[in-house]
């Protein structure tokens, strides 16, 4: 056959079964024009085409079972030499592991077969390295060889030493060892890695599986399967890389999935990976984002201390040190590991005898480059406040440094302050970010310290109290922030006289300090005496007077006094101020107005002024800056107390984009945002979208705040709700319990988010139709609202209606009217028609009890309402 | 002659250099058909599990390596079919070979399959292979869309986007390429 009969057979076979069948005999016979052959294969063609599924229909999964498949768990012998298999312990990569006996000897062995061996050279050279490189090592902590050799298929196979015992990690976490036993056994492990080394085998899959423990604790190396002999690197690149590579990814040395670099330093990783899982409990999480282009060198895990749930039987200062430790082994670049397992050794044994580590660094210079390294990407910070911080050091790092170039005379006490800075924040930096408040607070409990102690120039002193308590007071610290401004000023009027207008400065920042804590006649004093100097002795348009009056905006217009803050902000917002100094005032007068104008009912000037904030920090950041994902979250958030929902999806969305893209998505504050805007897709009923977010963010939500957070709380509720939509009761109860047990804990029994998180699982009752468990929450709901609601509030109304039905269903009518009539007070106010199905089932409920009650003529006025009301797609009433 | 010879040998390099490509993911491959097998035997296929996933899971561990670098994700896909294709083929050979060498040595199976079953799978595929040789020679395109098909798992509109044909004109080569196929894998088959 050639290529133009192929063409034509295929015609005419396209062109026969488009007729009917009845046709099909003719035409074949005229288009195949007495040409038998032909004829004959397209009709051997149309019988395949009309039979059963064929080996090309059956699909792939099928036909490797069919070939591969059965090597799987069954070996095609049972029995072979003296050796007796009795069932497989495992497989992986390169063979599969049988348990045998020794039938002569009674022993029990490990086999393991290289099945399919014929399959390809480059396996059966690997089998065949795997045994020799096992025939070399001969020591207490590695597994032994015992024979070798291979079936009459030709399938290859050795012997060694069969291990029972526990994983490595499994061992550690049983009856909750102690850190110094595990680190004693980790360090046998080491030992034996090291006489590998020794005989110049790297190892390069060391994992917890392949390190097990006997019940006398001593611990066995296993599966030296790609191992590699050092003295043969050299020689071809290293041929197991990439194709037969089988590693296991969490444990791989970066360079070496990379480009194939490898070394004793390899192992050297495995093993930090390893003693951060026992430490911390769980593996590092590593950048994954993006996949191919994420740099993962420029990803720093979080501290092993940090991670898991530090064990109190250590002291803060040991578990330091074994940060330090454990982040060396593992550091992403080879040069900056212990160079030999040795090295690594040596610092356990260092840290068990109390002496100073090896690792510990203490070279500025370093922490610096790592710190400038990364102040555009990859913040690891563990919480939203710790990014604040973060973001705070780096910003006064810039101002700084700008700073310098002013004065030559400053230009010492500025780098010193941003020496103390890097110190102070390097630490952290290094080591990922702290993961709670409270590790910052300690951070900042030693800078405020040693800030004390440090006896330089009082000008120094001064910034460095105040640049510490702006900090305590961004963490909510006021006590230590009031202190810290309060020994600024004092330093600073000490050394510059009271009239001096950086006596203004701190003046300003403590009175803005105490805004925020709502002592405003004091704020309010504290700014206008620095605004007063200011004035006295600098030109109505320098900063520092703008600053004072912005500032005095702020306070006033936290305070209420909203008319006199518009009279402040608006010239500056109307004229603002030039210079990168000057974006900063107006950045910091536009949201305050913002608040004014929206307070005094002008909606629309508000809505600029925030859009302009948006801008602005869109234009100081870049489109991608949290700054402008969180200025874009405060809009969504009003937007979404305006009900407009889709407007508020939008910008969430945008937020969330930002967060993943400069936290990673496993960040707790991108989660937070994705938490939320789940709730709102939950809201819009899109469900499918909704729940893998809400599956996705609540095991980081949980590692990072804790079990029982608010956000969690939030997370599961929503989760609750997605479940009752779905019709998965059990869990939606289940989550919403989780919820409601989450927030009493918060925030007490009586509380505005507790009860509506009851009313969340009261409906779940409703729908189970177990009254008598919803009625008491629905009870507790309405009681908790109505005491901390205004007249008219609509979640009073929405539990009302619901305690309503509860009652109804009770057969209880008279208070279930009582209680649904308040309900339709209220739900019938709400413009709109987002509330119109909560209002016609009220309706509806209301006709029943009213029928119930023997009083028709109101029942008829509620059926009349319900019918005229009836949106032209009738949608299912709530709950049914 | 030296022209025909030459012609010859740049065959030969191209297609030994197609050969290490193969080589450097058919052990992959391998083990990915073997967990494919695992997940069938426990019943587990689904269609979260797929070839295609597990072509795209071969990807993932390998696109990092230095001569796939500026591989496309189809155009690997292409090569993993043929990686495929070719583990599967030698494999039954291998079988078949054994079975007609010696008695002894055939591989008995526990798993409620009969032997004849699994020496059809053998045969068919093999079948299979020298018929697809078959058709590539008289339409290069359409065997190529039959191996990503079949071995790797691509959908029409993957394949078409792939070989650069609409899908209409993929679903009507599939048709005949597939009637074509089966009436000389079994042609005796009822």
């Amino acid at each position: 056959m050639d290529r133009a009969r192929w063409e034509r057979i295929q015609t005419i076979f396209h062109d026969t079964v488009a007729r009917p069948e009845s046709e099909q005999q003719a035409y074949l016979e005229t288009a195949c024009a007495g040409d038998q052959g032909m004829m004959a294969e397209v009709l051997a063609m149309l019988k395949a085409d009309s039979r059963g599924p064929s080996l090309l229909d059956r699909g792939l999964p099928e036909v490797a079972y069919r070939m591969v498949g059965a090597s799987i768990d069954s070996a095609s012998f049972r029995e072979f030499g003296p050796y007796r298999l009795q069932r497989i312990l495992g497989e992986g990569g390169m063979g599969v592991v049988w348990l045998a006996e020794r039938e002569d000897a009674g022993n029990l062995v490990a086999v393991k077969f290289l099945p399919n061996a014929g399959l390809s050279p480059a396996r059966r050279e690997r089998f065949a390295r795997e045994i020799k490189t096992l025939a070399k090592l001969k020591h207490p902590y590695i597994a032994r060889l015992y024979d070798a050799g291979a079936l009459a298929d030709g399938t290859p196979w050795f012997v060694m030493e069969y291990v029972e015992g526990l994983r490595f990690t499994e061992y550690c976490r049983q009856v909750e060892r102690p850190i110094e036993e595990r680190l004693r056994l980790f360090r046998k492990v080491c030992e034996a890695v090291q006489y590998a080394h020794g005989q110049e085998i790297v190892h390069r899959d060391l994992k917890p599986s392949n390190i097990l423990v006997e019940s006398d604790g001593t611990p066995r190396l296993l599966d030296f399967g790609i191992a590699k002999e050092l003295q043969s690197l050299d020689e071809t690149a290293d041929q197991t890389r990439p194709g037969l590579r089988f590693l296991s990814p969490d444990y791989a040395a970066p360079e070496w999935v990379r480009d194939g670099t490898m070394g004793v330093y390899t192992d050297v990783y495995s093993l930090g990976v390893i003693l951060y899982e026992i430490l911390a409990g769980r593996l590092p999480i590593k950048n994954t984002a993006g996949d191919r282009t994420g740099d993962a060198t420029e990803s720093t895990p979080e501290r092993p201390s940090i991670a898991g749930k530090r064990s109190s039987s250590l002291s803060k200062a040991a578990w330091s040190e074994l940060d330090v430790l454990c982040l060396k082994a593992m550091h992403e670049d080879p040069r900056e590991r212990y160079q030999s397992v040795e090295g690594l050794s040596r610092d356990i044994d260092h840290y068990l005898n109390g002496e100073p580590l090896e690792a510990r660094p203490d070279a500025l210079r370093y922490r610096l480059g790592k710190f400038v390294a990364r102040n555009r990407r990859t913040v690891v910070a563990a919480s939203l406040t710790v990014a604040m911080v973060i973001l705070l050091v780096v910003f006064f790092t810039l101002r700084l440094a700008k700073e310098r170039n002013t004065a030559l005379a400053e230009a010492t006490r500025t780098r010193h302050i941003q020496r103390f800075m890097l110190t102070l924040f390097g630490a952290a930096d290094r080591e990922a970010a702290p993961s709670n408040d409270l590790r910052v607070v300690t951070l900042l409990d030693r800078g405020a310290h040693e800030a004390k102690v440090l006896n330089s120039d009082p000008e120094t002193q001064a910034e460095l109290y105040e640049n510490l308590g702006q900090m305590y007071q961004r963490l909510g610290k006021f006590q230590q922030s009031n202190e810290l401004l309060q020994l600024g000023l004092e330093k600073r009027q000490a050394a510059l006289g009271a009239e001096n207008p950086k006596v203004a400065d701190s003046l300003i920042k403590m009175g803005l300090s105490r805004g925020e804590q709502t002592q405003f006649k004091d704020a309010e004093r504290l700014i206008r005496e620095g605004l007063d100097i200011a004035t006295r002795h600098l030109p109505p348009d320098d900063l520092t007077v703008l600053r004072a009056r912005s500032a005095l905006g702020v306070v006033l217009a936290e305070s209420g006094s909203y008319d006199k803050a518009i009279a402040l902000l608006n010239p500056i917002v109307k004229r603002p101020p030039t210079g990168e100094e000057g974006t900063y005032i107006l950045l910091d007068s536009l949201p305050p107005l913002a608040v004014a104008e929206q307070n005094t009912g002008h909606i629309d000037v508000a809505e600029s002024l925030n859009r302009r904030a948006l801008a602005l920090d869109r234009q100081l950041f870049g489109n991608s800056h949290p700054a402008v994902g969180f200025e874009l979250a405060e809009l969504a958030s009003a937007e979404a107390t305006l009900g407009r929902v889709p407007e508020a999806e939008k910008m969430y969305r945008e937020t969330v984009a930002i967060y993943t893209a400069w936290y990673g998505r496993d960040n707790p504050a991108t989660a937070q945002y994705t938490n939320i805007l789940a709730r709102i897709l939950a809201q819009e009923g899109k469900y499918v979208e909704a729940a893998p977010m809400l599956q996705e963010v609540l095991p980081i939500l949980e590692q990072a705040f804790g079990k029982s957070h608010l956000y969690v709380a939030l997370a599961l509720d929503s989760m609750g709700t997605l479940e009752l939509m779905r019709g998965d009761l059990a869990a939606a109860q289940g989550h919403a319990e989780r919820a409601v047990a989450i927030d009493k804990a918060l925030f007490g029994d009586s509380n505005h988010n507790t009860a509506v998180v009851k009313a969340h699982l009261a409906q779940i009752f409703i729908k189970k139709e177990q009254y008598d468990r919803a009625e008491p929450l629905l009870r507790e709901t309405v009681k908790a609202l109505t005491e901390r609601s205004l007249p008219g509030n609509l979640s009073v109304g929405g539990a009302q209606a619901l305690l309503g039905r509860v009652l109804l269903r009770e057969k209880h009518y008279r208070e279930s009217g009582e209680q649904l009539t308040a309900a339709y007070a209220i739900l019938a106010k709400q413009p709109g028609t987002s509330y119109l199905k909560m209002l016609q089932q009220t309706r509806e409920d209301l006709a029943t009890v009213y029928e119930a009650l023997h009083q028709p003529d109101k029942a008829a006025k509620f059926r009349t309402e319900l019918v005229a009301n009836q949106p032209r797609k009738v949608d299912a009433p709530i709950g049914n | 002659m030296p022209g025909p010879q030459k012609v010859r040998d740049k065959e030969a390099d191209s297609r030994s250099e197609e050969k290490r490509a193969l080589d450097d993911i058919f052990s992959l491959v391998y083990e990915e058909l073997r967990r494919l097998a695992s997940f069938v035997r426990k019943n587990e296929v689904s269609a979260t599990l797929n070839s295609t996933a597990l072509v795209h899971e071969a990807w993932l561990k390998l696109k990092d390596s230095p001569h796939l670098a500026s591989t496309s994700v189809p155009h690997f896909k292409a090569i993993a079919a043929k990686a495929m294709r070719q583990v599967l083929v030698d494999e039954a050979r291998r079988r078949n070979a054994r079975k007609r060498g010696g008695a002894g040595e055939a591989i008995r199976v526990t798993l409620g399959d009969s032997v004849d079953e699994i020496t059809s799978c053998d045969e068919e595929l093999i079948a299979l292979h020298e018929a697809l040789d078959e058709l590539k020679r008289l339409n290069p395109r359409q065997a190529e869309m039959v191996e990503n098909r079949f071995f790797a798992g691509l959908n029409v509109a993957e394949t078409a986007g792939l070989l650069g044909v609409s899908e209409s004109a993929v679903e009507r080569d599939w048709r005949a390429a597939r009637a074509w196929l089966n009436s000389k894998i079994r042609p005796d088959m009822e």
